[in-house]
């Protein structure tokens, strides 16, 4: 049994297209991330999810339970908001209490609910505090805590972490990770992090146009990915447009722009004359002569500091290619304009058809 | 160098100026009230005669419950439909919302004696609904007294509810309302955890300032009340009968009707000091769309109730255009009224232009750098004046008309039976308001701005007028037309200071009701009906920052 299954959703907004076929299916207890920039559809899926929203076409089953027809406040779906939610008028301990005490639920009970809720988001003592004298982060874990009392089949988080500061954002997101695990409730999570996506999801979906791209755990999201779309939002990847030369029937063929050539598997070239070859800055290997093979040249262009590595910029054929120096020490960086020769290891080159941007179909990578 | 002790010069200047004007026409008249109430008016010494005689007379002491009772009533029956109808026109898709409120609007804004005075040829002895009615053997009580200015004053002011109720319904948070949803409460529910306790600030603000406008209203009650007096009323036959004497009684009931207000103030500053449920609006709520018999249902009653609030001013415009012969209308059309304005006192329609377009002026630059002053420079001298600039909210009309005469009636300041001092009581009713809003624009403005000015090298005095005056100019406009329509229609303390030649529209047209000539007062009503009107559009076609501007402006 999936704790949630989506089928064929479709939504539309007057002419804008919002949600486009989309299938998925959740496991239970599974956290599961919604990942896109913002426009994408993750946000009207999740409304759509809790009810807030309603699809044109397509069928919602949570835990085989079909709900098209089941009202937002009969859903059980509780969720954290992007702006807190927090209920102004009411103290913590009033808007922990808040779904208990619709659900008609006795006193006692409500209080040991309430107690252990505020107790795993750390916000014991708070109880009569009123939300006005509490931080963002505070009221965030208010309206976590007050998602959780209700015990509900799915956990909907809308961008938790947006409107928090950065450090707090990372400390937030891992105790909603170590909350949501230990309760084993199934959770479903929008951001347009993708850094937050990776750290913090058992699985991704990554959305564009309404449309579903890829959906996988973060290693396979981040590297594999299934086309130019998704390779190019998830982490900083460098894409370069290459002619391919002949060589039909070859183990490899050349690609080539101006001075850079490249060998490149041929497998899945077979019907193309130009290919995108596409690397992760941290892949290159720095060299210092031209006598290996796949080596690019270019021209230092800057150089960013960034405590564990340094992220230079790099003029290639009038095109800025990312390549990031591990452990950099000062005395070794080198001058701006400077000259600077790299290679790509093979296994860590992607290549994608131009036309449909889709990732060439090639043997697994390690 | 020089720059700056220039400017330092400009701000000490106006707050200094702002303190002149706020002691010599406000607390100076005031305290001459003051000390009339303490003043036997028989052997003109010193005594508490006067307001022993209030508070043991019962005609004095009727007055003040009656007038209590008028405010009660006009609050209660205000959000019985200011409420529903915000909700309505918010919440759920009405065909011609904005038109509705633009009308309602409209009623707010209109002279108050408009209305009273229409609910008469309605209603009143010879009204047309009641004779109709009569020819058909019902015979409806006629509207004079507390029924009259309770129904006259409800249609006018429910807007304050209505448009506070909507500002408020408009910026709740949808997230707050989907939180409770998806928490598992029902619709009924939401509205009641959630909805009603966020706009319950807002309604109540709405009612204080109901209560507060019906209190202190004069020409309500004046014109539709008959023997039934209330406070002003009772001040203004009190001091019109007294005049050659001391007003001795007239300024008791002044004080008490002042203390009332304060009261009221008092209560709202700390009901909005205590409101804190301002939220980052990210969602807005959603406008849902009703079907079949409930939205027929609901159009009735927002159409309904703004019908009934629009009904006086479009008989008055009727009546402004049938044929009259003397102060009997005659059947069919014409333009008579208005040929007899312009023919026999065209004085009247030009004194009420010029005095408000000079008193507008003033307002305007008086109130903005007042404002920037109470904005931005917060020290202690300035708190003290902007405590002080709070003083005529609580002074009603009629008071301020007392106050002006017994002060300026004699050396040092001999003003009275001139245009100026109409103009300055226009000035100084209107002064808080232009000063507020002033502010409250200036708080929106990043102060950032201006000490970039600063930083690329403008002394100060420059910044502030070719930065800040700039980004204020919409809101001190609007601001400065709704000041020109209140002035125009401001009766309550001019009709105690006009003489002949300084006579405006307003009292023309109380003094036609009195004296039966409806088709004048008619024509003359419609034309500042057209003036309120047209400002209310240039308004909100030039300068909109929604209705919020028709409430604080």
């Amino acid at each position: 049994m999936y704790a949630i299954r989506i089928i064929g959703v479709e939504k539309n907004f007057g002419e804008v297209i919002a949600l486009s076929n989309i299938h998925l299916e959740i496991e239970k207890g599974e956290f599961f991330t919604l990942l896109g920039p913002s426009g994408c559809g993750k946000t009207t899926l999740l409304r759509t999810i809790a009810g807030f929203c309603k699809q044109d076409k397509g069928d919602i089953y949570i835990e085989d339970e079909l709900i098209n027809e089941v009202p937002a406040y009969q859903r059980n779906t509780a969720m954290v908001f992007q702006n807190y939610a927090v209920f102004p008028h009411m103290t913590v301990f009033d808007n922990v209490a808040y779904g208990l005490r619709v659900r008609k639920l006795t006193k006692e009970v409500i209080t040991q609910r309430v107690r252990t809720a505020l107790k795993s988001v750390h916000l014991e003592g708070f109880e009569d505090r009123t939300p006005d004298k509490l931080s963002g982060g505070q009221q965030q874990r208010v309206g976590l805590a007050r998602a959780m009392a209700i015990e509900p089949r799915v956990l909907l988080f809308d961008e938790p972490l947006s409107n928090l500061d950065a450090k707090l954002r990372i400390e937030m997101r891992e105790e909603i990770k170590a909350v949501q695990k230990s309760l084993g409730i199934t959770s479903i999570y929008v951001t347009h992090d993708q850094e937050e996506a990776l750290v913090i999801s058992d699985r991704i979906a990554v959305m564009n146009q309404g449309r579903i791209q890829q959906v996988g755990k973060p290693w396979e999201i981040y590297r594999n990915p299934q086309n130019t779309f998704v390779a190019s939002f998830v982490g900083k990847i460098n894409m370069l447009t290459l002619k391919l030369g002949p060589g039909a029937g070859l183990r490899y063929r050349q690609a080539t722009t101006g001075k850079v050539s490249l060998n490149i598997p041929a497998q899945g070239t077979e019907q193309l004359d130009s290919i995108i070859v596409a690397f992760r800055p941290e892949d290159v290997v720095e060299v210092s002569s031209k006598d290996r093979s796949n080596t690019i040249t270019g021209f230092l262009r800057t150089v960013s500091f960034m405590g564990s590595i340094a992220r230079f910029e790099v003029d290639v054929e009038g095109q800025l290619l990312t390549i990031d120096r591990h452990r950099p020490r000062e005395l070794d960086i080198p001058p701006i304009h400077s000259q600077i020769t790299f290679s790509v290891p093979p296994e860590s080159i992607l290549l994608f058809d131009p036309s449909s941007g889709k990732r060439l179909a090639q043997e697994e990578r390690p | 160098m020089k720059g700056k002790s220039q400017t330092i010069d400009l701000w000490t200047l106006v707050t200094f100026a702002g303190f002149v004007i706020v002691v010599v026409f406000l607390i100076y008249p005031l305290l001459d009230i003051f000390r009339y109430s303490f003043i036997d008016k028989d052997s003109g010494e010193v005594s508490l005669g006067n307001w022993i005689q209030f508070f043991s007379k019962k005609y004095y002491l009727r007055a003040f419950t009656n007038s209590i009772l008028i405010a009660v009533a006009t609050t209660f029956f205000s959000i019985v439909l200011g409420v529903p109808l915000a909700f309505f026109t918010t919440r759920y898709r009405i065909a011609g919302s904005t038109f509705l409120t633009t009308l309602s609007v409209l009623a707010l804004l209109s002279p108050t004696f408009i209305g009273a005075y229409s609910w008469i040829t309605m209603l009143g002895k010879n009204g047309f609904i009641r004779t109709l009615f009569q020819s058909i053997g019902i015979t409806l009580p006629q509207i004079y007294g507390p029924l009259g200015i309770v129904l006259a004053d409800t249609l006018q002011y429910y807007p304050f509810i209505l448009l506070m109720t909507s500002g408020a319904l408009m910026t709740i948070d949808r997230s707050l309302e989907e939180a409770s949803e998806n928490l598992g409460a029902r619709p009924g529910r939401i509205f009641f955890d959630v909805t009603l306790p966020m706009v319950l600030p807002s309604v109540t603000g709405g009612a204080l300032i109901v209560f507060m406008m019906s209190l202190s209203n004069f020409g309500t009650p004046m014109i539709i009340g008959g023997n039934f007096l209330v406070l002003p009323t009772l001040a203004y036959n009190l001091f019109t009968s007294e005049i050659s004497e001391t007003p001795g009684m007239a300024s008791t009931v002044s004080i008490i009707l002042m203390l009332c207000a304060s009261l009221v103030i008092v209560l709202q500053q700390w009901l909005a000091s205590r409101r804190k449920y301002a939220s980052m609006l990210i969602n807005r709520p959603v406008v849902k769309k009703l079907k079949g018999l409930r939205s027929v249902l609901a159009h009735a009653l927002c159409y309904g109730i703004v019908f009934l609030s629009t009904l006086p001013l479009a008989v008055i415009v009727y009546y402004s255009f049938r044929k009259t012969s003397g102060p009997v209308f005659q059947p069919g059309f014409s333009l008579d009224s208005y040929r007899q304005i312009f023919f026999d006192v065209p004085k009247t329609v030009t004194n009420s232009f010029l005095y408000s377009l000079i008193a507008v002026l003033l307002i305007a630059t008086v109130g903005t750098l007042l404002g920037f002053v109470i904005a931005r420079k917060k020290k202690g001298v300035v708190r003290v004046l902007d405590t002080l600039l709070m003083i005529p909210y609580i002074v009603p009309g009629t008071v301020l008309g007392i106050g002006f005469i017994v002060a300026f009636n004699r050396p040092p300041l001999y003003l009275t039976g001139t245009a100026v001092i109409i103009i300055l009581t226009y000035f100084i009713r209107r002064l808080p308001y232009s000063v507020r809003s002033a502010a409250s624009i200036l708080k929106q403005i990043d102060p950032a701005l201006e000490e970039a000015g600063i930083n690329l090298g403008s002394p100060p005095g420059r910044t502030f007028r070719t930065i800040t005056l700039p980004l204020m100019q919409g809101g001190i406009i609007s601001g400065a037309i709704m000041s020109w329509v209140t002035s125009m229609n401001e009766l309550s303390a001019s009709i105690l200071l006009y003489v002949g030649q300084t006579m405006t529209m307003p009292i023309k047209i109380y003094l036609s009701v009195v004296d039966g000539f409806f088709g004048t007062a008619s024509a003359m009503s419609t034309i500042l009906l057209f003036v309120t009107g047209l400002s209310m559009y240039i308004v909100n076609r030039y300068f909109s920052r929604g209705s919020e501007t028709f409430v604080s402006a």
